[in-house]
C-alpha cells in the first residue's frame, strides 16, 4: 500500500514539469550560482574594478603599477589618474569598486605613500586591496619594503657603521635586481573612506535597494498569479466578450502591481531613513521616479511569468525559480563587487543590478537625473517588454 | 415584410484543430426571447462552437452574426457570457462583482448603479447583494454568475451548465430567472448535459455530433418524430444480471445505465404489461426491483443518438 502511495507521488512529480524542475533542476542551478558568489568572495574568482592614480611616475610606481595590472584578482581600469580627487571620483561615482593612489615618494615613512580610497557600502574591497598591494610589494618589491624598513632600525640600534650601510645598500641593490620575500612594512598603505556622506549610511542604502527589489518580485510574482485564477475560473472568458478584452485584465493588474510596489518599497525606505539616517527626503523625486521603474519592471516580469504558465503551481515554481536566481545573481543577495566578473556582468540582466545602482546612486552618491537614465530606461524596457509579453501571450491563450 | 434579425445566426461553419475537422458546416439560428438547448457529449465541440461564437477562435469556413451583423468587438459586446465555473471574485461581495463586470462590460458609473438595481432584480439576488461570494451558496453563486452576465442587457445570453452542482430548489430557481431573460427578449443558448432542464427549458434543441447540430427542432416534436408514440420500458433489477444475461438482454435491445442496475428500451415490448415483462425476467433468472412505462423523453432521444453515432462508428471501424 505504501508503495501504491509511493507510485502515485513518483508518477505526479514526473509529469509535474514545474515540480520536477524546482525538485531537480532549481538546486543545482542556485548551487552553481551561489558556489560562483561565495569562491569569489574567498579570492578564487574575485576581480575587483580597481581606480589607479599615480601622483608622479617613477620607477617604483611603475613598478608598482605593472604589479598591480599583473594581479588576476584585480581589474585596473585602463588609464592611470593624476589626482587623488580624480580617483576619489572614479570609486564614487561606481565606476570603481575600490581606488589606489600611489604618492610621489614610495619611499616616504612620514606619510602613508599608498592611499586606498573606498565605498563605505564596499568596506571589505578596501581591505582586500589594501592586503593585495602590501602582499605585492613584499613579493614584486622586497627593496621598496627593506629601504623603508631600514631607517627605523637604524634608529633602534643608534645608526649603522658605514661598512653596515655599505651592505645595506649593497642588499636593497640585490632585492631589486633579484626580489625575494620581504614583509613588515610599517604605515606604507592608509585606507580612507570615501563618499558625500561618510559613515556607516553606504551600506545601509545599498541593502534597502537589494531588499527592495526583492520583495518587489516576491510579491509581483504573488500577486500575478492571480491572473492564471481568473482564467481557470472563467473571469478571463466573461471580460474577454467586453469591449476592452483581455486587456484591460492584464493592464489593470500591471497598474495595481506597479502602485503596490511603490508602496511596498516607500516602508523599506521609511524604516531606512526613521532607523538608519538614510536621506531619503532630499532627494525624494529621483528616489520616487527609482521607485516607479522598480516597481514596473517587476510588475512586468511578475506578469509574464504569470501569462506564461498554466497552473498557479507552476508558475509558484517558476517565480520561486526566477526571484531566487535574479536575487543571487543581481546582488540582492550578495555585494556584486564580490562576485567573479562573468557573474558581474550577468547580473547585468538582471532588475535587481539594476535597481540597487540606481537606489545607491541617488541615496549615496546623490546622482542627478541624467546619470540614472541608464538605470531608469534599463528597468522601464524590463516593465515594458515585461507587460506586453503578458498581453500577447493573454491573447494568444484565448484562442486556444 | 421585415423579419427581425436572429439573436444568433451560425451558418455553414467549419473548425479545424491542425487536420482534424471539429466543426463541419454547422447552421444555427436563435431568435430573440428564444431558449436554444445545446446538448451533445463530452469532446463534441460545444466549447468550440461557443468559444468561436465568443470571438476566440477564427472560422475556417462559415459566418456567424448577432442581431444580423458579423462577429466584431462591437458586436461581441451583445453577448452575455456565463461560464460552466463561477467566474466571480470570492473575496468581493455580490454588489462588487457586478460593479466590476458592469464597468468592464463597458457601461458607465451611473449606467452601472441602474444595471446591478435591474441585474439583482432578474436574477432575484437583492437579499444577498452585501455578501461575499465565498460565503454563498452553490445556488446563490450561481444567480449572480448570471447577474454578471447580463448587467449591459445582451442580446444574445450564453450559459455554459449554469445549473451543475446546486439542489433542486436552487436548479428551479435558476431555471425561473433564465425564463425571465427569454421572456425580456434575450436569445439564450444553453450548453448543457442535463436533459431534463433542457426539455423543460428549451423551445429548441440541437444535438452536436459530428461536427454539425442534428438533428434539432422542439424537443417533443423531436421526441414524437424519433419514437413516433412508442413508450419506453425501464427496469431496475435487485442484483447484477450475469454477462450471460447482460449480453441477452442487450440482444433483446435494451441498453444500460447505473451499473447495469437499470436498463432501458424503447418500441416493440412497450405494449406488454409490467406483469408480463417482470415474469419474463424472472424466468430469465433475473429478480426485478421495478419495472415501469414512460414517455420516451430527451434522455431516451440522446441514448437513441448515441448508440446511433457508437453503431456507426464501429461500421466504418469495421
Amino acid at each position: 500500500m505504501i508503495l501504491a502511495m509511493l507510485r502515485v507521488m513518483a508518477l505526479s512529480l514526473v509529469r509535474d514539469r514545474g515540480a520536477l524542475a524546482m525538485a531537480f533542476v532549481l538546486p543545482p542551478t542556485i548551487f552553481v550560482i551561489f558556489a560562483a558568489i561565495f569562491s569569489g568572495t574567498s579570492g578564487d574568482e574575485l576581480r575587483l574594478q580597481v581606480a589607479l592614480g599615480v601622483a608622479t611616475p617613477s620607477t617604483l610606481t611603475e613598478r608598482l603599477e605593472t604589479a598591480l595590472r599583473d594581479e588576476p584578482s584585480l581589474r585596473l581600469l585602463p588609464g592611470t589618474a593624476s589626482s587623488p580627487e580624480a580617483v576619489i571620483r572614479l570609486v564614487e561615482s561606481g565606476q570603481a569598486d575600490v581606488g589606489v593612489m600611489l604618492a610621489a615618494d614610495l619611499n616616504a615613512t612620514t606619510t602613508s605613500p599608498v592611499t586606498i580610497f573606498v565605498d563605505p557600502g564596499k568596506l571589505m574591497a578596501g581591505a582586500i586591496l589594501s592586503g593585495q598591494v602590501q602582499r605585492l610589494i613584499g613579493l614584486e618589491m622586497p627593496d621598496l619594503a627593506l629601504s623603508r624598513t631600514a631607517p627605523d632600525i637604524s634608529s633602534i640600534v643608534g645608526g649603522f657603521t658605514p661598512e653596515q650601510s655599505a651592505r645595506l645598500a649593497a642588499a636593497i641593490e640585490q632585492l631589486a635586481a633579484n626580489g625575494a620575500d620581504a614583509s613588515g612594512q610599517a604605515n606604507l598603505v592608509a585606507t580612507e573612506t570615501v563618499g558625500p556622506q561618510g559613515g556607516s549610511g553606504a551600506s545601509v542604502t545599498y541593502y534597502a535597494g537589494a531588499v527592495a527589489i526583492l520583495f518587489l518580485l516576491f510579491s509581483a510574482m504573488q500577486s500575478s498569479a492571480t491572473l492564471i485564477e481568473e482564467r481557470s475560473s472563467g473571469i478571463v472568458d466573461r471580460v474577454a466578450v467586453g469591449p476592452a478584452g483581455t486587456d484591460v485584465v492584464v493592464l489593470g493588474k500591471f497598474l495595481f502591481l506597479t502602485l503596490q510596489g511603490i508602496i511596498q518599497v516607500a516602508l523599506i525606505f521609511t524604516v531606512a531613513a526613521l532607523v538608519y539616517r538614510v536621506d531619503v527626503v532630499n532627494h525624494l523625486g529621483l528616489w520616487l521616479l527609482t521607485s516607479i521603474a522598480a516597481a514596473f519592471a517587476a510588475a512586468g516580469l511578475g506578469l509574464a511569468v504569470a501569462a506564461a504558465c498554466t497552473t498557479k503551481q507552476q508558475a509558484q515554481t517558476i517565480s520561486t525559480f526566477v526571484v531566487l536566481v535574479c536575487s543571487a545573481i543581481g546582488g540582492s543577495m550578495v555585494p556584486r563587487f564580490m562576485m567573479p566578473p562573468w557573474l558581474q556582468d550577468i547580473g547585468w540582466f538582471t532588475p535587481n543590478a539594476w535597481t540597487i545602482e540606481a537606489y545607491h546612486g541617488v541615496l549615496w552618491r546623490g546622482e542627478g537625473l541624467l546619470d540614472l537614465i541608464p538605470e531608469l530606461a534599463w528597468l522601464i524596457a524590463l516593465g515594458s517588454i515585461g507587460a506586453l509579453l503578458a498581453l500577447l501571450v493573454s491573447r494568444w491563450r484565448l484562442r486556444l | 415584410m421585415n423579419q427581425a434579425p436572429a439573436a444568433l445566426r451560425v451558418a455553414g461553419l467549419k473548425i479545424r484543430y491542425g487536420r482534424r475537422e471539429v466543426l463541419r458546416g454547422l447552421e444555427l439560428d436563435i431568435a430573440k426571447g428564444e431558449i436554444f438547448g445545446l446538448l451533445g457529449p463530452n469532446g463534441a465541440g460545444k466549447t468550440t462552437l461557443i468559444r468561436t461564437i465568443c470571438g476566440r477562435i477564427t472560422p475556417a469556413e462559415g459566418a456567424i452574426t448577432i442581431m444580423g451583423r458579423p462577429i466584431s468587438r462591437q458586436t461581441l459586446r451583445r453577448i452575455g457570457l456565463v461560464p460552466q465555473d463561477i467566474a466571480l471574485y470570492p473575496h468581493l461581495t455580490a454588489r462588487e462583482n457586478l460593479e466590476v463586470f458592469g464597468r468592464l462590460s463597458g457601461l458607465s458609473r451611473s449606467d452601472t448603479e441602474k444595471a446591478i438595481a435591474w441585474a439583482s432584480e432578474a436574477a432575484d439576488i437583492k437579499a444577498r447583494l452585501g455578501d461575499r461570494i465565498e460565503i454563498l451558496s452553490g445556488g446563490w453563486k450561481r444567480r449572480v454568475n448570471i447577474a454578471a452576465a447580463i448587467l449591459h442587457q445582451p442580446d444574445l445570453l450564453i450559459l455554459d451548465e449554469p445549473t451543475v452542482g446546486v439542489d433542486v430548489d436552487a436548479r428551479n430557481g435558476l431555471h425561473d430567472v433564465i425564463h425571465e431573460l427569454s421572456n425580456a427578449g434575450m436569445g439564450v443558448l444553453l450548453a448543457t448535459h442535463d436533459l431534463d432542464q433542457a426539455e423543460m427549458l428549451c423551445a429548441r434543441v440541437g444535438f452536436l455530433r459530428n461536427g454539425v447540430i442534428a438533428p434539432q427542432g422542439n424537443p417533443r416534436r423531436l421526441i414524437d418524430e424519433t419514437f413516433k408514440g412508442q413508450r419506453e420500458i425501464i427496469i431496475e433489477l435487485r442484483q447484477h444480471p450475469t454477462p450471460h444475461q447482460a449480453n441477452a438482454l442487450k440482444t433483446s435491445g435494451f441498453a444500460s445505465s447505473n451499473g447495469n442496475l437499470s436498463w432501458s428500451m424503447i418500441g416493440r415490448d412497450a405494449e406488454r404489461s409490467a406483469r408480463d415483462l417482470s415474469e419474463a425476467f424472472e424466468r430469465a433468472g433475473l429478480v426485478t426491483r421495478e419495472v415501469r412505462f414512460r414517455e420516451p423523453g430527451l434522455d431516451s432521444l440522446f441514448v437513441h443518438l448515441s448508440r446511433d453515432a457508437t453503431v456507426a462508428k464501429e461500421g466504418s471501424a469495421g
